[in-house]
This record gives structure tokens, C-alpha cells and sequence, in this order.
């Protein structure tokens, strides 16, 4: 499937901003399934300072700085993007999670994709014994991985309420755990929290949903901003199996990678140092359009 | 033994030495520093035991006061982190150096060498190619399961080609007999400059002992040291030692170590990053470093990729590193070898990567993540040391660092064995170890106490070169298992002897080394800030002092003097409608001296004052002499000491005696501080303060109807009655008063003479008159000095005070707003003046 991609994001800042530093994760890369064919991002004001590079995980990043007063930021990205998903592994034929874990401990790569990264409690993800019992259910002995993985996300899908006045960007992951109520990130975090503590490798994913559905199928929670789900390692052969428990599947050929990293602090979309007064407001419209089969 | 010595003599020595390590008995289990394995007395150590018993109990009790003074009069503290923001303490120091001989030390220094090397190695690895892990020699995780792993700094190479430039290991002597690795310190080794002080302490102390047992000197490491970090240096610059802050535990070595080595102390603020390059915030503008010796966590270095709730560190460094634009020792991520999941894969690694094993073994130690090693563990828990595997703790298990296995109770113990079953990832067990014991002297005698050593290592330009000497950190307590300072123990020097006599080393470079300077380096912003606000503290200090001593000595006076107290209590305690208190202290001239001198908070108090002429001092410790630096800290002291004072003579020889240490400050300033930029910040602090109390003064006490009492207090205030009255040798008139403390530019007290100093001073900062034209600060302090040179004294009212006051607050607000907070533009990058 082709998509043209557009992602606006309007920051407004009340007291104004004297000087800005900002790590951007703004524009896709090619990946196993996903072919950026195109790709650019427009910044206004234009920076004092633009570099677009790689970081750890192979996300392309862009660190801007911005060394004047300015009262407000755009950042425009449009990318075409070619998603070719892999056919999915059958589920009841991968293997048991706890050769998994032994398997994810014996890696042997350092590289951006090696389970080694994605054992550990990370900044935003501490590890909570109560998500880890919830998770646990899925996960009875012997279970084959990717299963129960699906299991796990649908379970949350049916246990959880999508609700965005719930939560906020640095809401802890026990918090949307006892509520049972969050978005996309904070579903992702509890669903990586709660791998991890049983000592499966979970990355967080930062992507898009394509924002209309095909005929016949209903629209996907979280298409109207940029979304976030998790990858599931099921072993070397398998790989890193995506999943979606806001809308309690498995990724497809709808679901656009943006970054990855250990959670949300890894992928976002926009983070940095700057100097202000006051507070500031953000506006972000997502289009992801099919453009051919 | 001292030749010619009567057989008496030499028995009357053995039985005193005899007396010393009476009852002195190593702990079971555990080895002796004083007592070898076979349980005789170690020679070096015979010797010793025998020359401080040669002194006698006495004078070695004096002795160790001495030394303790010495602390004392330093400054030397360390804060403990055990409440509420932590209280400075104290450096508690063990008398007794812990004595190591020539052999034993060879051995530990080639083994603390191969130790560096193989960590510098296993760094470049994991934060290069990985291919010890990819050839199974080290599991991935051990390396990713770090949290000092800073994956925005994998793949950057570091200036100079390594990661460690200083790494320390804490050492122990096992119950064989043998030393042991117990740590490995990476990220920021603390203790160096500690150890430099207990030396100094120490030999001072102990100065005929010192000399006579050839002790390896320390200054030559840290020579080196310097010199290798000097070496990255690109520009003619500074290396910056980048420190948290005041609030650090150990902020008075960083502080130490920078004024030792020559480095400027910065903290986060003082830096910023242009271009992906790292520059100092100073004066002058934006000045180029290259080198940083860092003893900020890696993960507070830069908010911007690294902690985002950092508001210590350098947004950009990261960057800065990667593109090989700044030196960082160690560099940023080097915490990574203190995990104790290396431990266990050590003696493989230096085999692999060394070619021989470890001169020091180190603790064993099982990682969990592997399954063998974890039913070992299991199985043998009770005789294990379980801890955290790959950081500072594990949530919800080990909260607190590590367990004794054998201290668990049940319930701790089956929840301890399921997280390890489920996570084996994040423990390892290890053996527990048993330190050694070393004397520690006891009410006259010597009594054995566990201790651990800190020895230190650094890259120099001729390779690794070993601390000659060391950090001992001492246990209160008999149990020889675990010690930290942060628990009260206390710390000791060590003496590295050697088989012939030592050379004598000092930092002070031999002259064919230094090229010639006038100037000192660039002063950071915020070390100018501080210095200016030192100088207006201590002056408001003086002033307050001199305004409670005026109204003290006139309390009990003939009505007639009386008439000025009203006028002195307003200048002292201005009228506040909203605060009942204040008007009732208002009204009672006795209550009010003692709130002045008692209270601090709001009230403008001496105690308040004087705490905060202190922080200022503390931020640019560095900068001050150890003289200096005493004198505000005893005025701090002074003031928070209860007011028991019931007269008002016991009161006013109070207020003299902190008048003299506020004398003793200027003092010191006026003789013993080079007449640059840090001088002149904190003389301008000291004259803009001084004039607005002058201007103030004169408001309140003279102008043309003033007389008598009035005047008094006024030539009183301003120190100026002896040169009235040799001038005039009449009674107190107000003209001639006024032209005195106003005018007379040659009365070193007078608003003309401030006026003048402020002006020749910013005259010399960088920055003046950018356009030939004087601006800001410059231009007012220019008309204000002009305009006192030819104002008459027979016109000057109340409303000219104000005026002079309010200009001097210009003054003062334009210097902060173009020198401190860097609202002016930057001047061009690269104009380089030193």
C-alpha cells in the first residue's frame, strides 16, 4: 500500500520563546515492511541552527536551534510511504515466551534492533509488579510467544477506555494501569512495562494510522494523531512482531512507523530546552491518505 | 632509632611502643594491616608504632588536633545526604596513615594499571564495534542493561582515543592476605583531592615521622594528570572541572581540585553550546573550551539527549562529543564498567583482551541473567552478598543497594529468590567479603578498625600512572562488611613507602614550562556575579554592624546624645505600617540591636546577611584564599552564636569583634588579591553598597539643619571622626561634615571616593565603551563621579541623596544585566584575550 503522509504540528508559545533547542523525531526511514520513498520536513521560523542525522535506534532525527525570540513554531512533514508487511508468523508456532527470554539474554548484538535494549525499566517505563501480574495471565507456562502476546493486546484493548482527558504526556504508566483508562502511549507503556517485567524484550512505537478505513472496516482509534503501539520480540526468526492494543491487533499494512525507541521519551515527536515565560499550546493535524494498492 | 641512644633509652621506647598495641587484637576472620597472617608486628609498621611512641601519648594526642585544626581552618567539609537537603560536615579524619610497603605496592599498582586498561578497552567495545559481545565474550545485556549505557554516545570516538582518563578501584585485603578488588569507580572517582588534604593535614602533623619514612609524594600525579588533560587542549584555553554545585556531596573537592590544578570550576549554567562547539560563559563573552574534567553523572550532562529533568547540564553536549569538539574525562557513559555484572567476566576479558589474567582478582561475582550462575546463587544465597547487577538498585527488591543473603527473613527471602527467578538479569550474588582492619588511634592507644582503599589512576601523557598514596575510608564500627563515609566512617591518608629517598614534587611547574602571563584567564559570569555579591554582603554586614553599634552606645547616654537613636532607628528599621512587630521593636532602640544582630529572614538581620555573603563565597570557593574563605565562614559562625549578651558593652564588643572580621576580609582582599576582573567585580559590589550607605546616612543625619548628636552619628557611621576632627577642631558643623563624607574624594569612606572607584573599575572591565562612548553602567558612574568632584557641600539635600542612591542601584542593575545574565550581544566568537 502507497501513502502520502502530511503531519502538522502548531506550537503557540503564550510568553514567547528566547531561545530554543529541540531534538525532532519527524521523519520516517525505511524498515523492515516500510520504503520511505519521499520524505521532507519544513520548520518556521527557520532555525539558527538545522542538522538531520541518525540516532541510536536509526530514527532520523533533525536538532534544531532556534537563538531568537519567536512566539511560535510549525513543523510541516510530508513523506510518501510505501508499507509491504511481512506475512505474519503463525502464532501458535512460535515459541514458548520463556525460550524467548532465555534467547533475549543470550543476544549477542549490540545493534539498534538487538533484544539486549528493550529488557530494561526505561525513563518513562519503570517496571510495576501490579501491571506485571495483570500481564502475567496472559502468559501461562509454556505459552507460545506471540500468542499470548495477542492475547495480552486484545485483553487491553477490551479492559481499557480510550480516553484522552484521562491521562497527559508524562502520565506514569501504574497510573493508566489503575485507572484503566489512557491513549495509544499510555496502553503502549503499560503493555511494555509489564513484558519487561516478566523479561520480554518490548520496544515503543511512534507512527501513524492510515485516517480514513477501507470500506467495510471501522475506523481505528487514534488515526487523528500521530499513534503509538509496541513490538513484540518473538525470536530471531520471527522478529519484532507489532502490536496495537488500543485497537487490540496486530500491525498491518494501516500502521506507518515514525521512531522507535525503549518509550516514548526515545520517539517523540518533539522535545527540547528553550526558554520562556509562559506555557504553550500544540496543534497537530495527521493525513495519511492511500494513494494506490 | 636515633644513633647514640642509651640500651635504657631503646628499652624505655619498647616498652612504650609495647604499651601503644597492648590489646590490640585482629578481628577473627579477618586480616591485619599492623599484624601480618603469622601474627607478627609488619617492620615498616614496628618502626612507626615505635617513633609515635617516642613523641608519647601526649604529644601525639596534640599532634592529631594539630592536623585536625588544620581541617578545620580549610575549610575542609563534605555534605551528608541524611535529611533535609544535608548539612555540611566536618571532615572526620583517622590519625594513623595506613602503611604500605615498597613490594606490596609495586604489585597493586601493576594491577591497578591492567585494570584501566582493560575497562578503557571494554568501553571502547561497547561503545565501538561490539565485538565482545558479538563473539559471546560478553552478553549484549550487560552491556545495554546499564544505565549508564548512553546510547546518544555509541559510536562517538573520543578526543585523545579513550574513555577513561581517571579510574580509581576500591581495594581490600582479604583474610588470605591478599588484595581484592571490591569496585571499580569510572564515572566521576571522588576521594583524590580529599586525599591530598589528609596528606597535608597529616604531614604537617607528623612532620619528623613524615620525612623520615621516604613517603612517595602526591603532587607529581596530579602534574601528570594536568598535563594530560592540558594536552587536548586545542585553543589557548582552560580545562573546565564541571561540577553539580554547592549542594554536591563532595563540592568542596571539585572546588579544591580546580584552584590545585589550575582548572576553572564550572557549573551548566557557566557553559553553552554554539555550533556543536562547548563555550564558556564569561565577561568577555563566549570563550572556546576544549577539555572538560567532569564530575557531573553522565546523565545530567545534557538534558537535551540524556536526562530531560537535568537542569544541572549542557544542552547539546552529546552532540558536542560526537562531533569531537570537546574533551569530556571520563567520557560521558563510562559508568557502564561499574556494573557488578562485569565483575564475573572479567578474569575472561582480561585474558582475552590483555593476553594474562588479573594481577587483582576481584570479587567473585555470579550474574543472574545467566542460568547456571543463577542456581548457584539461589542455591547458596545464605552465603551471598545479592545486589543490584547493572545500576544503583533494583525497584521493589533492592531499594536500598545490597543484601546480606543471611540477613533475610523469610518472607524477604522467597520474594528476593522469585525475582531473581523471573528478572535474574538484575542481580548478581556475590561472596561477602571481610576487609581488613588497620590501627586506629583510641583513647592513647591503637585499636584495630575495618578499612577499604581507594587508589587512583590516571592517563598522562607517558601512559597510566598510579596515585602514589591513596583514599582509606575507615569503619566506627567491628563489623569488617561493608563501609561508606556517607554511614560516619571516617577517612585516613596513606603513606606508599619507598626503599630509597623520595624526590620532592611540587604542581609548581620548572620555569622553562611557563610562558610569562600578566592576566589571569577569562572570569566565568557567574563567578563574577558571585564575587560582586560578596562584596555588596560583607559591606551591608559592616554597615548594619556600625548602625547597632551607634544606637548600642547611645542607649544609655545624656538626653542630648539620645536625639540621634530616632533618626539611626529608622535607617536601621524603616517604618512598615503592615508589621506590628516591627513598629513595637521601634520602639525599644535595645530590642531592636539585639533583633539586628539575632534575627535573620526579612529583617535585614547580621546572621541573614552574613549566611549569605557566605553562599555567595561557597560558589566561588576557588577563587578566594583559604584565608579568605575562613574569615567568612567565622563570620557566618560569629553571627548565628546565641546573643547572651546582657550589657550593652557585652553587645558592642560583640558587634567590634565582627567588625574585625569583616576588617580582616578587606584586608586580605586589598593585599592578597591580584587586581583583575574577580577583584574588581567584587570591589565594585563592595563600593556601590558602601556609597548608597553613605548617601543614605547622610539623608537621614545632616543636611544644613543638622548639628551636634546628629553629626556625631553621621562621622561615626562613615569613619570619619578622627580626620574631622584633626581637620577641624571644632565641634561636628554640617558642612564641613558633609564635604567630609560626601565630597572629600581623598576620605577612602566618602560617596566621591566610591563614585570614582566604580568608575575607574568598569573602566578597566571588557566591554567598556564599546563605541568610545562610555554606556550603561560606565556612563552613569562617569556623571556621578564628575558630578561629586564639583558639587558644593552647602547645597546638597535630602532629594540629591536620593538621587546619588538611585543611580548607584542603576549602576549596580546595568552591571548585572551586561555581565551576568548575557542579554548584551555576544561579542564576535574567536577574540580570543586571555
Amino acid at each position: 500500500m502507497l501513502y502520502d503522509v502530511r503531519l502538522v504540528s502548531r506550537y503557540r508559545y503564550e510568553g514567547g520563546v528566547l531561545f530554543a533547542r529541540q531534538v525532532l523525531h519527524q521523519l520516517p526511514v525505511d524498515r523492515p515492511g516500510q520504503r520511505v520513498i519521499a520524505a521532507e520536513l519544513t520548520i518556521e521560523p527557520q532555525p539558527t541552527e538545522r542538522r538531520d542525522e541518525a540516532d541510536f535506534f536509526g530514527n532520523r532525527i533533525t536538532a534544531i536551534a532556534i537563538a531568537f525570540p519567536h512566539d511560535r513554531l510549525t513543523l510541516e512533514m510530508r513523506a510518501r510511504i510505501a508499507v509491504e508487511p511481512r506475512p505474519p508468523p503463525v502464532p501458535g508456532l512460535t515459541p514458548a515466551w520463556e525460550v524467548i527470554r532465555r534467547a533475549a539474554v543470550a543476544e549477542t548484538s549490540l545493534g539498534p534492533r538487538s533484544p539486549a535494549h528493550y529488557l530494561w525499566a526505561s525513563r518513562a517505563v519503570p517496571l510495576e509488579p501490579a501491571i506485571a501480574d495483570y500481564v502475567a495471565e496472559s502468559f501461562t507456562p509454556g505459552r507460545p510467544v506471540l500468542e499470548a502476546g495477542l492475547d495480552l493486546t486484545k485483553r487491553i484493548k477490551r479492559d481499557f477506555t480510550y480516553d484522552p482527558a484521562a491521562t497527559d504526556v508524562t502520565t506514569r504508566p501504574i497510573v493508566s494501569f489503575e485507572q484503566r483508562a489512557g491513549v495509544c502511549q499510555d496502553f503502549a507503556h503499560v503493555m511494555i512495562s509489564g513484558l519487561r517485567a516478566l523479561g520480554l524484550p518490548a520496544i515503543y512505537v511512534s507512527g501513524f494510522l492510515r485516517t480514513e478505513p477501507p470500506p467495510g472496516r471501522p475506523r481505528l482509534e487514534g488515526a487523528d494523531a500521530t499513534h503509538a503501539w509496541v513490538a513484540l520480540w518473538c525470536g530471531r526468526e520471527a522478529g519484532w512482531i507489532g502490536l496495537d492494543p488500543t485497537n487490540g491487533v496486530a500491525a498491518g499494512e494501516d500502521h506507518l512507523v515514525l521512531a522507535i525507541g525503549r518509550d516514548y521519551a526515545d520517539a517523540a515527536p518533539a522535545d527540547g530546552v528553550i526558554v520562556t515565560a509562559g506555557g504553550h499550546s500544540l496543534d497537530v493535524a495527521v493525513d495519511v491518505v492511500p494513494i494506490r494498492k | 632509632m636515633a644513633r647514640g641512644e642509651s640500651a635504657a633509652k631503646r628499652r624505655a621506647r619498647g616498652e612504650r611502643a609495647a604499651a601503644l598495641i597492648a590489646g590490640y587484637r585482629p578481628l577473627a576472620g579477618a586480616a591485619d594491616e599492623l599484624i601480618d597472617l603469622s601474627g607478627t608486628v609488619r617492620p615498616h609498621w614496628g618502626r612507626f608504632v615505635e617513633t609515635l611512641a617516642g613523641l608519647g601519648v601526649d604529644e601525639v594526642a596534640r599532634r592529631f588536633q594539630t592536623a585536625d585544626r588544620h581541617l578545620r581552618d580549610s575549610g575542609v567539609v563534605f555534605r551528608a545526604y541524611d535529611g533535609e537537603g544535608g548539612a555540611e560536615r566536618p571532615w572526620p579524619l583517622s590519625h594513623v596513615p595506613v602503611l604500605i610497603g615498597p613490594e606490596e605496592w609495586r604489585h597493586l599498582e601493576a594491577g591497578l594499571v591492567q585494570r584501566a586498561e582493560l575497562m578503557d578497552a571494554i568501553l571502547a567495545d561497547a561503545y565501538g564495534e561490539g565485538k565482545l559481545p558479538a563473539t559471546g565474550a560478553l552478553p549484549a545485556a550487560v552491556i545495554a542493561g546499564s544505565e549508564e549505557y548512553l546510547r546518544p554516545l555509541v559510536g562517538a570516538k573520543p578526543i585523545g582515543g579513550h574513555h577513561l582518563r581517571i579510574y580509581a578501584a576500591d581495594v581490600g585485603r582479604g583474610p588470605d592476605g591478599r588484595w581484592w578488588v571490591i569496585s571499580d569507580r569510572a564515572q566521576a572517582p571522588s576521594g583524590a583531592g580529599y586525599a591530598l588534604e589528609n596528606r597535608l593535614a597529616l604531614s604537617r602533623a607528623l612532620p619528623e615521622i613524615y620525612r623520615g619514612f621516604h613517603v612517595e609524594r602526591l603532587a607529581g600525579f596530579f602534574q601528570a594528570f594536568r598535563g594530560g588533560l592540558n594536552a587536548l587542549n586545542r585553543h589557548d584555553t582552560r580545562v573546565a572541572l564541571l561540577t553539580p554545585g554547592p549542594l554536591n556531596e563532595t563540592y568542596f573537592e571539585h572546588a579544591y581540585l580546580a584552584r590545585y590544578l589550575g582548572f576553572v570550576l564550572v557549573e551548566g549554567d557557566d557553559l553553552t553550546v554554539r555550533d556543536d562547539a562547548v563555550y564558556l560563559r564569561t565577561i568577555s563573552g563566549l570563550r572556546p573550551i576544549d577539555v572538560i574534567l567532569r564530575r557531573l553523572d553522565s546523565d545530567f550532562a545534557d538534558p537535551l539527549e540524556l536526562n530531560p529533568s537535568s537542569k544541572l547540564g549542557v544542552p547539546g553536549l552529546a552532540r558536542a562529543v560526537r562531533n569531537r569538539q570537546v574533551a569530556i574525562a571520563n567520557a560521558l557513559g563510562s559508568g557502564l564498567v561499574e556494573s557488578k555484572a562485569l565483575l564475573g567476566f572479567l578474569p575472561a576479558l582480561a585474558r582475552r583482551i590483555l593476553g594474562r589474567d588479573l594481577i587483582l582478582p576481584n570479587v567473585a561475582t555470579w550474574w543472574c541473567g545467566q542460568t547456571l550462575e543463577r542456581d548457584h546463587v539461589i542455591e547458596n544465597l545464605d552465603r551471598m552478598v545479592i545486589a543490584p547487577a547493572l545500576g544503583a538498585r533494583v525497584a521493589g527488591v533492592l531499594d536500598r543497594g545490597p543484601v546480606l543473603g543471611a540477613d533475610l527473613g523469610e518472607a524477604a527471602r522467597a520474594k528476593l529468590v522469585a525475582a531473581i527467578g523471573t528478572r535474574g538479569t538484575d542481580f548478581v550474588g556475590q561472596e561477602v567479603v571481610r576487609l581488613s582492619t588497620t590501627p586506629v588511634w583510641h583513647d592513647g592507644r591503637l585499636v584495630p578498625r575495618p578499612c577499604i582503599l581507594r587508589l587512583y589512576v590516571a592517563r598522562t601523557e607517558s601512559g597510566w600512572k598510579v596515585m602514589p598514596g591513596g583514599f582509606c575510608r575507615i569503619s566506627e564500627r567491628e563489623d569488617a562488611r561493608a563501609v561508606t563515609l556517607q554511614q560516619g566512617g571516617a577517612s585516613a591518608d596513606v603513606w606508599v613507602l619507598s626503599d630509597k629517598p623520595v624526590a620532592e614534587t611540587t604542581l609548581i611547574p620548572s620555569p622553562d614550562e611557563v610562558a610569562l602571563r600578566r592576566l589571569t584567564a577569562n572570569l566565568p559570569s557567574r563567578a563574577a556575579e558571585n564575587l560582586f555579591w560578596l562584596g555588596r554582603y560583607v559591606e551591608r554586614t559592616e554597615t548594619t554592624l556600625r548602625l547597632a553599634r551607634a544606637i548600642a552606645a547611645r542607649i544609655a547616654d545624656e538626653e542630648n546624645e539620645r536625639r540621634a537613636i530616632r533618626p539611626l532607628m529608622d535607617m536601621l528599621w524603616p517604618a512598615r505600617e503592615d508589621d506590628p512587630e516591627r513598629e513595637a521593636i521601634r520602639a525599644a532602640p535595645d530590642r531592636a540591636v539585639r533583633a539586628i544582630l539575632s534575627r535573620g529572614g526579612d529583617f535585614g538581620g547580621v546572621p541573614a546577611l552574613a549566611t549569605w555573603a557566605r553562599r555567595a563565597a561557597s560558589v566561588i570557593r576557588d577563587r578566594l584564599s583559604p584565608d579568605a574563605w575562613r574569615v567568612i565562614a567565622d563570620l557566618e559562625a560569629q553571627a548565628a552564636r546565641p546573643l547572651r549578651a546582657t550589657t550593652e558593652v557585652e553587645i558592642i564588643e560583640r558587634i567590634e569583634n565582627s567588625l574585625r572580621l569583616v576588617a580582616a576580609f578587606s584586608g586580605l582582599v586589598q593585599e592578597n588579591m591580584v587586581r583583575h576582573n574577580g577583584w574588581r567585580f567584587l570591589d565594585l559590589g563592595r563600593r556601590i553598597e558602601r556609597g548608597i550607605a553613605v548617601a543614605t546616612a547622610t539623608r537621614f543625619l545632616g543636611g544644613p539643619e543638622a548639628r551636634g548628636g546628629r553629626l556625631e552619628a553621621l562621622l561615626e557611621l562613615a569613619d570619619s571622626q578622627i580626620v574631622y576632627r584633626i581637620r577641624y577642631e571644632i565641634a561636628p558643623a554640617a558642612v564641613p561634615v558633609t564635604d567630609l563624607v560626601l565630597l572629600d574624594p581623598g576620605n577612602p569612606r566618602s560617596l566621591a571616593f566610591q563614585a570614582e572607584r566604580i568608575r575607574a573599575s568598569l573602566e578597566n572591565l571588557p566591554g567598556h565603551a564599546p563605541n568610545g562612548m562610555p554606556a550603561g553602567a560606565d556612563r552613569i558612574a562617569t556623571l556621578l563621579s564628575a558630578e561629586l568632584a564639583t558639587a558644593d557641600a552647602a547645597r546638597l539635600d535630602a532629594a540629591a541623596m536620593l538621587s546619588y542612591e538611585r543611580r548607584l542601584m542603576q549602576i549596580s542593575d546595568e552591571i548585572a544585566l551586561v555581565y551576568f545574565t548575557h542579554r548584551r550581544p555576544a561579542p564576535p566568537l574567536g577574540d580570543e584575550t586571555v
